[in-house]
């Protein structure tokens, strides 16, 4: 069976290092894999690979069976791979709305032409992708700022925002890099809420890039911890969470005097 | 206080009106443009002429500039192209003007794509410089194909009939300008609201995350380029009318610079701004020497001799005031007085 996302001992290489040495990994449908490991440890350039922001140097990527080198980058949200930033990348002057109709663009077909004169396809098209997203912006309870412009919003909601136009690419598989990094206890929640119910309602398969143990342990199917770009292993939260490689891979990151114990979930976020 | 907030269904989301009141103020802007000739003399018209022909051309580099973020001095060129496109379908070979005028959009808008192919990696400054350049080839490629450009002597262009009615008076012309500049307001309110729209906006907002939505971004650039320089050219070719000569000389490269300064002036992006900045600039020079005159003849004199260096000169203190103290142009503060006014005497 193929998979629906498949890594094939994947290599990025800057000039001398190994951002990612060697990884394989792979999702199906429905699954929710957490990625963890210390920062600079090569979770985003991970990120950047599957979705065509960096070309692989060597090994493979391939979407329920497709290659990805064969497929440039701005296509790849066709094959289902949608994903969301660290750092905020909304298109800042544009409203909530703005900002998610943007995800329905390749599912658009209007030509500038048609779009100048604005009518027949042009119109049914606009209004059954703003249909869509009105449904997203409910699901994700951000509503009341539907109109505001995204620059004016506070972090979380901006974090909202994205998930929502990430969503709205209609992906098959979504990647979050530190989705809920810089939030409350409730934010959080709301969003371990939305990630089960994208994966319960949509069927779509979540890679969660993750500094929040807390989270990883409560959602995650299984867990793949890198450390310098390379695997360290992969497997059950519990499994990962004890094994040996990832502890010191924390500890060795600067939390040496958080003491490993039944409490060393929190001491390694507290590390971060 | 307005209020055309709560809708009920999505289409009327995508509606460019939503209220009575809203229609009813477009209506009395249509019939005020109507009546403009109707107060104004031969010079008044002819200004006012000049200020819908500017403003045409000034939405045409706001789809490039304002909204997809690609900085360009080559309006002249397309401008250029336009008009020669109009003179030399209309003039020497005696085609309809209807067919001149979509030449004037399309020829333009298939060259901007030799200009658009090579500065597709090129942003700021660079991109500027070689938008530049094409003006300067465009004006050179005039003077080598003298055969059907009359070369340095130009093409005398005749004002339109168009389906028979002869566009023969300065305010016929007015009309004739107006309308298709009703028409190009439009085309881009229609862009705007689009997925073509929003996806020139994503790449100047953020041009990675606009990729991983799956917008292409060589493909949508140059779209940009061909839409912008579609409606640049057409504002040359009524530019070309206006004058009754096409010529290089009659598109110096302060067009380009006064095109730019009006999306400054106005609201890089807005489309209103793009009309507000037109006024504005084209009115400048005549608000400047109607103070001039009140110092007397020499300094009016000074100005008539000067006027091309004094219009460069203003066009600069203006872009630089406006980037100084209102970055969001005439739109910018239209916005706040809005604001102002619906939330007065509320500070917030
Ligand atoms: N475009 C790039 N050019 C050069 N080096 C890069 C580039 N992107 C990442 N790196 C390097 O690759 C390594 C991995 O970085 P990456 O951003 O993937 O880490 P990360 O695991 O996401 O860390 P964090 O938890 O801090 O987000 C780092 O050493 C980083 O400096
Ligand atoms: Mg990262």
């Amino acid at each position: 069976m193929t998979a629906l996302l498949r890594l094939k001992d994947v290599t990025r290489k800057f000039g001398g290092i190994n951002a990612v040495n060697g990884v394989s990994l792979s999702i199906e449908k429905g699954e929710i894999v957490s990625v963890i490991g210390p920062n600079g440890a090569g979770k985003t350039t991970l990120f950047n690979l599957i979705s065509g922001f960096l070309p692989v140097t060597t090994g493979s990527i391939s979407v329920e069976g497709r290659d990805l080198a064969q497929v440039p980058a701005h296509k790849y949200v066709q094959l289902g791979i949608g994903r969301t930033f660290q750092n905020l990348a909304l298109f800042k002057h544009g409203t909530v709305v703005d900002n998610i109709l943007v995800g329905r663009h390749w599912q658009m077909k209007t030509s500038v032409i048609e779009a100048a004169l604005h009518f027949g396809r042009s119109r049914r098209e606009e209004i059954a992708a703003r249909e869509r997203v009105e449904e997203i912006i409910e699901f994700l309870e951000i509503e009341h700022v539907r109109d505001k412009v995204v620059g004016t919003l506070s972090y979380g909601q901006q974090k909202r925002v994205e998930l929502g136009r990430a969503l709205a690419t209609n992906p098959k598989v979504l990647l979050l890099d530190e989705i809920v990094a810089g939030m409350n206890q409730e934010e959080t929640e709301d969003i371990a809420r939305f990630i089960l119910d994208i994966r319960e309602e949509l069927g779509v398969a979540i890679l969660l890039i993750e500094h929040d143990m807390h989270l990883v342990m409560d959602i995650s199917d299984r867990v793949h911890a890198l450390n310098f770009g390379r695997t360290i292993t992969e497997g059950q939260p519990e499994d990962v969470r004890s094994h040996p490689g990832v502890i010191e891979a924390y500890l060795g990151s600067g939390g040496a005097e958080q003491q490993a114990g039944p409490d060393h979930a929190k001491a390694t976020e507290a590390a971060l | 206080m307005r209020s055309g907030y709560f809708k009920e269904t999505v289409a009327e989301h995508i509606n460019l009106t939503d209220s009575t009141l809203q229609r009813i103020w477009i209506l009395i802007g249509l019939i005020f443009v109507v009546a403009l000739p109707f107060y104004f003399g031969l010079y008044g018209i002819s200004l006012i002429t000049l200020m819908a022909i500017s403003a045409i051309g000034a939405m045409g580099l706001n789809i490039l500039t304002g909204w997809t973020g690609q900085i360009s001095l080559g309006q002249t060129a397309f401008m250029v192209l336009g008009a020669y496109a109009y003179a030399i379908s209309v003039e020497s070979w005696g085609w309809p003007p209807i067919i001149g005028f979509a030449l004037a959009g399309i020829v333009p808008a298939f060259a901007s794509v030799l200009v658009g192919v090579p500065s597709l990696r090129l942003k700021g400054l660079y991109l500027a410089i070689t938008t530049l350049a094409s003006a300067f080839i465009v004006n050179q490629l005039v003077l080598e194909f003298d055969g059907l450009t009359n070369g340095a002597s130009g093409i005398f262009v005749n004002r339109p009939t168009i389906f028979g009615y002869a566009f023969d008076t300065d305010a016929k012309l007015f009309y004739l300008v107006a309308f298709i500049g009703l028409l190009t307001v439009l085309a881009c309110l229609n862009l705007r609201r689009s997925r073509i729209g929003r996806a020139f906006i994503a790449i100047r907002d953020n041009d990675n995350a606009a990729r991983v939505m799956g917008i292409d971004l060589r493909a949508y650039k140059l779209y940009a380029f061909m839409a912008s320089s579609f409606i640049v050219g057409i504002s040359g070719a009524l530019y070309g009318i206006f004058l009754s000569f096409v010529t290089i000389d009659g598109f110096p490269l302060l067009l380009a610079i006064e095109a730019l300064a009006i999306l400054i002036v106005g609201g890089m992006g807005s489309i209103a701004g793009a009309i507000l900045g037109a006024i504005f600039l084209v009115g400048l020079p005549e608000i400047t020497s109607a103070i001039f005159g009140m110092f007397g003849e020499t300094a009016k004199q000074f100005l008539s001799t000067g006027a091309h260096e004094i219009k460069g000169l203003l066009y600069g203190l203006v872009i630089i005031l406006f980037l100084r103290l209102q970055p969001h142009g005439l739109m910018g503060l239209w916005q706040d007085a809005k604001r102002a006014w619906t939330l007065w005497p509320l500070r917030y």
